[in-house]
């Protein structure tokens, strides 16, 4: 039982996860944004690990998806930070399975990654310091925050079930 | 039994022949009355299955596009003969690389499109991509069978562009949405809503006269330098195809 469920782990992790970043289905989308995936994968992997294997999957995990990104702008500062956090939380709270408490672990996440991004990109790009605070800039922070918010729960949750099972 | 005179006449008028007569006249003066009202609409009725229909409409509409089409391929001559006149650089139409997008992200924080066309194809970086409704974007970064197309909307991403009424310059910047801020070089822009913008005769990076957008907004007194919301004519969301020049000239 546990062979399968580290098989099922592996293919989500190696197969699953990086298709559905790379294709971005439209099914999982609000208005054209996608959920965060790194943090619905992180979260579940930060809480059941210790501080120090958890920040390395993160800088991993970051390298890996900004070869997929086009600007200078690293996800690797926030989701760093979130490791950390989430691996701490994870050590000295044993009730986290709750769908809520995910949820909402996602969304702060979220949040976390999409400021990261924003900042990053105001400091970079010197035409948006002068703009910082459009339209463009909210609409993706926010929807992305709502939608992973909406994901997290179910693939979060269950991959931390597989976790804990193994 | 006696009857009246009158009464009598009037008998006699309708089982006689006159009644005919009669009618008849009622008939013709209601039909030059009328102007012959109720045979056209007859008429029109009885015809309506034969008439010619949509796809005669079509045809027409084929022929226009024909003479169209024509027109623009001596017009198109014309300008690749002139632009040589004056060194000028020219537009390859005939190198063009149709591509399928295979993933797109037009909305988020970073604002591209995945097409199955690569380096095996000879896509290389900073190419042109055009779509229906003009220029989209630049090559952002090929693989072997993929490349990555950086949308005019994406934040920091700036070219260079022109309004061909006024012949000003301007950088047009992307800001994320459909509008993109163009950013002009002078102090008077000269712009008015609803001229075309379009990528400039003098740029070395992209083809010139692409269609990119519509002006929609102008602040003059902006400072340093006036700019001006543009609204794109080539929507990335909806976009399933694009063509990408191989030669940016």
């Amino acid at each position: 039982m546990a062979k399968n469920n580290k098989k099922l782990l592996f293919i989500f992790n190696t197969i699953f996860l990086p298709a559905i970043i790379i294709s971005s289905p439209d099914l999982l989308k609000i208005n054209g944004i996608s959920p965060c995936w790194p943090v619905i994968w992180l979260l579940p992997f930060s809480l059941k690990n210790t501080p120090w294997k958890s920040s390395i999957a993160s800088i991993v995990l970051g390298i890996f998806l900004d070869s997929f990104t086009i600007s200078d702008v690293s996800y690797i500062p926030s989701l760093f930070l979130l490791s950390l956090v989430w691996s701490q939380y994870g050590l000295h709270n044993k009730k986290i399975e709750l769908y809520f408490n995910i949820g909402l672990m996602a969304v702060f996440g979220t949040a976390v990654v999409g400021l990261s991004i924003w900042i990053q990109k105001i400091m970079l790009y010197s035409f948006l310091r002068n703009n910082w605070f459009y339209s463009w800039s909210i609409y993706a922070f926010t929807t992305e925050v709502l939608i992973t918010g909406l994901v997290a729960p179910f693939f979060s949750s269950w991959l931390l079930f597989m976790y804990k099972k193994n | 039994m006696i009857q009246a005179r009158r009464k009598i006449g009037f008998h006699l008028f309708f089982k006689s022949g006159f009644r005919l007569i009669f009618l008849t006249a009622i008939f013709l003066i209601g039909i030059r009355w009328t102007k012959g009202a109720g045979y056209l609409d007859v008429y029109s009725i009885l015809v309506r299955p034969i008439l010619p229909g949509t796809a005669q409409s079509e045809w027409l509409k084929e022929g226009q596009n024909i003479e169209k089409n024509i027109r623009l391929q001596i017009l198109e001559k014309d300008n690749i003969r002139l632009r040589r006149a004056l060194s000028l650089k020219e537009t390859h139409n005939e190198e063009k690389i149709s591509a399928a997008v295979i993933s797109r992200s037009s909305r988020s924080w970073w604002q591209y499109l995945e097409i199955n066309k690569g380096a095996k194809d000879g896509i290389l970086k900073g190419q042109t991509v055009i779509g229906p409704g003009g220029l989209i974007g630049l090559i952002d970064s090929t693989t072997l069978f993929t490349s990555r197309v950086r949308l005019l909307t994406d934040p920091g991403h700036q070219v260079g562009v022109w309004i061909d009424r006024t012949k000003r310059h301007g950088i047009l910047t992307g800001m994320g949405t459909n509008r993109p801020k163009l950013i002009f070089l002078n102090k008077n822009s000269l712009a008015k809503i609803g001229d075309a913008v379009t990528t400039s005769p003098a740029s070395t990076l992209l083809p010139p006269n692409l269609i990119i957008g519509i002006v929609q907004f102008i602040d003059e007194k902006a400072l340093p330098t006036p700019y001006a919301i543009v609204q794109l004519t080539a929507s990335p969301e909806a976009i399933d195809w694009v063509q990408v020049l191989k030669d940016n000239g």
